[in-house]
């Protein structure tokens, strides 16, 4: 790792690594140790943040500790996301989208597109 | 007065028709922040024309009339009473079209609070346990990052951070508050939407431009987009396909390129577009008051 990664992770506020530690265990979907979390997130975070950042999301109830079995291990909270997912589906389905009309991560794609972005990502994985 | 009031109505055409150039050129966050005054001055400047050719009937008003004929005066005709009518009949749809998109505007506010119940208030990301890939961010204070479970397991973590930093930028830069301002002038003005369209684009660049800054790496970021568009295609029905069907694309395809620079003298070119009109209408405000005063106060 760089200098200049390990600066960049340092300039992170403890706000956003919570985000990224929450958004990390969602991803895998199966429960993590705080030093598999080091491992999957990279970029020179210290295990002793990874721990702290668990404990903060511990206590705001958005992640529970010693998981299917494994002592130590972490796994997202799901019931408010499970209500969020079906708030998110009501309003999908009584349209108009209120969410169509908000700034989204990525739109709609055409077949050719599809197929150019295929080949970007098949062409070059850093 | 004759020009004054109709300046604002052609120099939306032509901002209209410069945008997309703009919009091209000069780095997102400037053209955005540029397009989006120029649009607001512009459409205030051309309702208020509206107002001002409709106000020229007060002429017609029996009082005034009268009054101006027992002094023996003449009162002016600025403007055809077919003309000072139909201001008013396109005023009226504008007035229309205004609230229709305050309405829309409040009830998508009120739904993305809902999708916030039950969430910590100061946890920055909202996860929701949906198969559907999304990902978006709710303004507010402070805003938070809504994104299915299904699309962050489709990223790998490089990719993560880049949708959590893109969203990021949304909220930092308060681009609700751009993207509300430049459609409120495009309902006020339909001949303005196609800078409506532009700067919704513009923002998503900002973003892309400001997480690129933050992960450090721009094909990362390009890569990112590719993945999240590929697997939000498979649940997007074809007939959500709208004007910005080749946005991925081409964001893909500037982030595949140097960052675009800040050209100030764009920017204040296209600052000057929106300003003309509105001080025509300043000016042909203080002419009609004129030429309603003159007869009026003899």
């Amino acid at each position: 790792m760089s200098g200049e990664d390990r600066r960049r992770t340092v300039r992170r506020s403890a706000g956003e690594l919570e985000s990224e530690v929450l958004a990390t265990l969602w991803a895998t979907n199966q429960a993590l140790t705080p030093a598999e979390i080091q491992r999957e997130i990279g970029g020179g975070l210290a295990y002793n943040t990874v721990h702290t950042i668990l404990k903060r999301l511990y206590d705001k109830g958005l992640v529970l500790r010693d998981v299917d079995g494994r002592r130590g291990a972490y796994g997202p909270v799901k019931n408010a996301a499970e209500l969020t997912a079906e708030a998110m589906r009501q309003a999908l389905d009584r349209g108009p989208d209120p969410i169509a009309t908000l700034q989204q991560f990525v739109t709609g794609l055409s077949p050719d597109e599809e197929q150019a972005l295929r080949d970007f990502l098949a062409g070059g994985a850093p | 007065m004759r020009v004054d009031v109709y300046l604002p109505l052609v120099l939306a055409l032509l901002l209209a028709a410069v945008t997309p150039h703009v919009g091209r050129r000069i780095s997102p966050a400037l053209a955005a922040r540029a397009l989006t005054t120029a649009a607001v001055l512009t459409s205030a400047a051309s309702t208020w024309a509206l107002v001002l050719l409709g106000a020229t009937l007060i002429d017609e008003d029996p009082s005034v009339a009268s009054e101006a004929r027992e002094g023996g005066r003449h009162l002016p005709e600025p403007v055809p009473d077919a003309i000072a009518i139909a201001s008013l009949v396109v005023l009226g749809v504008i007035v229309y079209r205004v609230c229709r998109a305050l309405r829309s505007h409040q009830a998508s506010r009120r739904a993305l609070r809902g999708l916030c119940d039950g969430h910590p208030p100061d946890s920055e990301l909202i996860v929701a346990a949906s198969p559907i890939p999304r990902a978006f961010a709710i303004p507010g204070s402070p805003g938070r990052i809504l994104v299915t479970a299904s699309m962050l397991s489709a990223l790998g973590p490089a990719e993560r951070r880049v949708l959590l930093a893109h969203e990021r930028a949304h909220l930092t830069h308060r681009h609700s508050v751009l993207s509300t301002a430049v459609g409120l002038a495009a309902a006020a003005n339909p001949l303005l939407v196609p800078v409506r369209s532009t700067v919704t684009f513009l923002l998503e660049r900002w973003a892309d431009e400001d997480a690129a800054g933050v992960v450090g790496d721009r094909r990362v970021t390009a890569h990112a987009l590719a993945r999240a568009a590929l697997v939000s295609q498979r649940t997007r029905s074809r007939c959500t396909l709208h004007f910005s069907e080749h946005a991925v694309a081409r964001r893909i395809a500037a982030l595949q390129a140097l960052p675009p620079p800040r050209l100030w003298p764009i920017a204040v070119a296209v600052l000057g577009l929106g300003a003309v009109p509105a001080l025509g209408a300043v000016d042909a405000t203080g002419d009609l008051l004129h030429l309603l005063a003159g007869p009026l106060l003899g």
